[in-house]
């Protein structure tokens, strides 16, 4: 199946910053390995310096590796017909800050070798895809970080990519640019893109990513769907009111209920078979129940149990 | 090393360099149909973001002043005039051609890293070695544009001053305005000499280094002559040392006319295309480390 096909390749990437004051040097990356089906969003997930940067620019050829292979469609980076197909968002881009957008876009459109003509219409087309048609005449250095933000991605979507290299797309953007970005990588997602993007941010991955690979210090540490990760719930809570003092405790005292405070029961998801003896109990005691609920885990809870695995 | 020898070796790799090329031809020609494209729309962007800088406009602005206000020292006399106006004039656009030079070569890659500029380019199907051509021949448009304007200012106060005192009776007033140009055009060349060997430190230094450094070659450069005679009269290490600088920093006195022509003496062209001929070979060797450099530059 094509969709299976992997479009990006990582075998035991890893990279160690030497320099004269860290000669012993730094692992940024440690025996990375991951993988990009076509068509799909993959989002590398982890705190700041867990390497996801370093990653990615070996991976675009910016920087180079000290140990591993990354290869994209199959071939090295340094093959520029894999360059042709690919787009990179950097980490808090800047563009050349005294052109405005239309410049900028047509200078870059001009680096595939686009006619005048075809240019134009690429620019058109990027400044209403990212929203930035009322501002095209802002020169770089005085448009907001979303602004900004928007015109690099377009910079990234000149050759219209087949596969979407983006660093930390949302970060240090309001909660509208945020909301915007997010919209922008859906639709690119919807246009068939591969995508690679990584985030130190989890709410804004959650909402855009179909597997996730949580990176701590240069290492995966977890790597599945969202589902995969979040695994299936593991208790109940019953949000109730009206239960005081002694009554609370009595329900306390329930076989099952493992907890009551603050207006919750926290029963184990083991326990399921007791829910309805709690839920009368409840009732009995004068309690009003508002809501049952089977949480899944957040990516949060996966991200912070991963992570303190990995530390012991 | 003696100058015939010297010469000899230089038209040999001449004709190994045209042999290779020749023979190598079919390998490079589709690769040179991407490359040049590329190179071109780099210098371009390169030109139109200095067009853009105030630093360039006022210092531009500023030697302008200068030279048109060396109009008024009206107490020389006719003849004495053309040759201070000369000598200024062609002073001050080396000085602050050279200056411009080094500010800009010497941060336009390094800046290009800093501000992360380079990412969105290089993640492109750009070489690396397109990069740094395109940047070098970005600053050779520059330079050429800010010695061209000043040598045109130049030239105009040189006729206006010629028209306002050749009523005078005995005016001896000499605009020189042949060698007064090409004095520039020469200038220009060392310019072009200096850049690349600035571009290809800032492919490995910071850009204080490649600033500091820039000043260094400048001197030593201008100084080639006395370091010539210094190395003849040292021994050992020093000597070694000596003729190690002499003969790998570029000899930017050999395109420094500027002494003959405000002199009103005759001016060689022929040692003036010897410059020229043996900068630009300098110039190919330096470019092409450059390349090869800031290939393995991690950005
Ligand atoms: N150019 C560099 N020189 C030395 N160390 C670096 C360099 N770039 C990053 N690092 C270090 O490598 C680690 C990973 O950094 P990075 O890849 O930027 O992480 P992330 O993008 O996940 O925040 C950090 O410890 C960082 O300090
Ligand atoms: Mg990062």
């Amino acid at each position: 199946m094509s969709n299976e096909e992997a479009v990006l390749q990582v075998e035991g990437l890893t990279k160690i910053y030497r320099s004269l004051f860290t000669p012993a040097g730094v692992k940024a990356v440690d025996d990375l390995n991951l993988s990009v089906r076509r068509g799909e969003t993959y989002s590398i997930v982890g705190p700041n310096g867990s390497g996801k940067t370093t990653t990615l620019k070996i991976l675009l050829g910016l920087i180079f590796p000290t140990g591993g292979t990354t290869s994209i469609f199959g071939k090295g980076i340094s093959d520029l017909s894999v360059r042709a197909r690919i787009g990179f968002l950097p980490e808090d881009a800047y563009l050349y800050d005294c052109f405005n957008g239309e410049e900028l876009l047509d200078f870059y459109a001009g680096l595939f070798g686009f006619s005048s003509r075809r240019r134009a219409e690429l620019v058109e087309e990027l400044l209403s895809l990212v929203g930035m048609q009322a501002n095209r005449r802002v020169p770089f250095r005085e448009c907001s970080k979303g602004m900004r933000q928007r015109l690099a991605l377009a910079q990234a979507l000149v050759n219209d990519p087949e596969l979407l290299i983006l660093d930390e797309p949302t970060s240090g953007l309001d909660p509208a640019g945020r909301h915007q970005m997010t919209r922008l990588i859906l639709e690119l997602k919807r246009r068939g893109k591969t995508i690679l993007l990584c985030s130190h941010f989890l709410a804004e991955v959650e909402e855009v990513c179909d597997r996730v690979g949580i990176m701590y210090r240069g290492r995966l540490v977890a790597e599945g769907t969202l589902a995969e990760l979040a695994g299936e719930p593991t208790e109940i809570l019953i949000t109730v009111t009206g239960l005081e003092g002694a009554a609370a405790e009595k329900v306390g005292g329930q076989a099952g209920v493992m907890e009551v405070r603050d207006g919750v029961v926290r029963m184990s998801k083991a326990d399921e078979g007791q829910l309805w003896a709690v839920l009368e109990f409840i009732h009995r005691a004068g309690g009003v129940i508002v809501e049952v609920t089977r949480p899944r885990p957040t990516l949060q809870d996966v991200f912070v149990r991963a992570i303190g695995e990995e530390a012991k | 090393m003696s100058a015939a020898l010297g010469k000899l070796l230089f038209i040999i790799g001449l004709a190994i360099v045209a042999a290779v090329v020749a023979i190598t031809r079919k390998a490079w020609a589709p690769a040179a149909g991407h490359a040049l494209p590329s190179i071109w729309r780099i210098a371009k962007i390169t030109v139109a973001e200095a067009r853009r800088r105030r630093v360039i406009q006022a210092v531009m602005v500023l030697v302008v002043m200068i030279i048109v206000s060396m109009n008024f020292f009206s107490y020389l006399s006719p003849h004495e005039q053309s040759r201070m106006l000369i000598s200024g004039g062609l002073a001050s656009i080396t000085v602050f051609g050279i200056l411009l030079s080094i500010f800009v070569a010497a941060f336009m890659i390094p800046q290009e890293i800093e501000n992360r500029t380079v990412y969105a380019i290089l993640s492109k199907p750009v070489r690396r070695f397109e990069f740094v051509m395109g940047k070098y021949l970005g600053a050779l448009i520059i330079l050429g544009a800010i010695i061209g304007i000043l040598t045109v200012v130049l030239v105009g106060v040189l006729v206006f001053q010629d028209r306002l005192v050749q009523d005078l009776p005995d005016s001896k007033f000499d605009p020189n305005l042949g060698p007064v140009v090409f004095a520039a055009i020469m200038s220009y060349f060392a310019l072009a000499v200096l850049t690349a060997l600035i571009i290809l430190i800032s492919t490995v230094a910071s850009t204080t280094m490649t600033v500091l450094s820039a000043f260094i070659i400048w001197a030593v450069g201008s100084l080639q002559s006395q370091i010539y005679e210094l190395a003849e009269n040292a021994a050992g290490a020093t000597k070694l040392l000596l003729f190690i600088i002499y003969n790998v920093v570029p000899k930017l006195e050999n395109f420094d006319f500027r002494h003959q022509v405000s002199n009103m003496m005759p001016v060689s062209v022929i040692s003036g295309w010897h410059a020229v001929i043996h900068g630009i070979g300098y110039t190919l060797v330096v470019l092409i480390l450059a390349a090869i450099f800031f290939n393995d530059r991690q950005v």
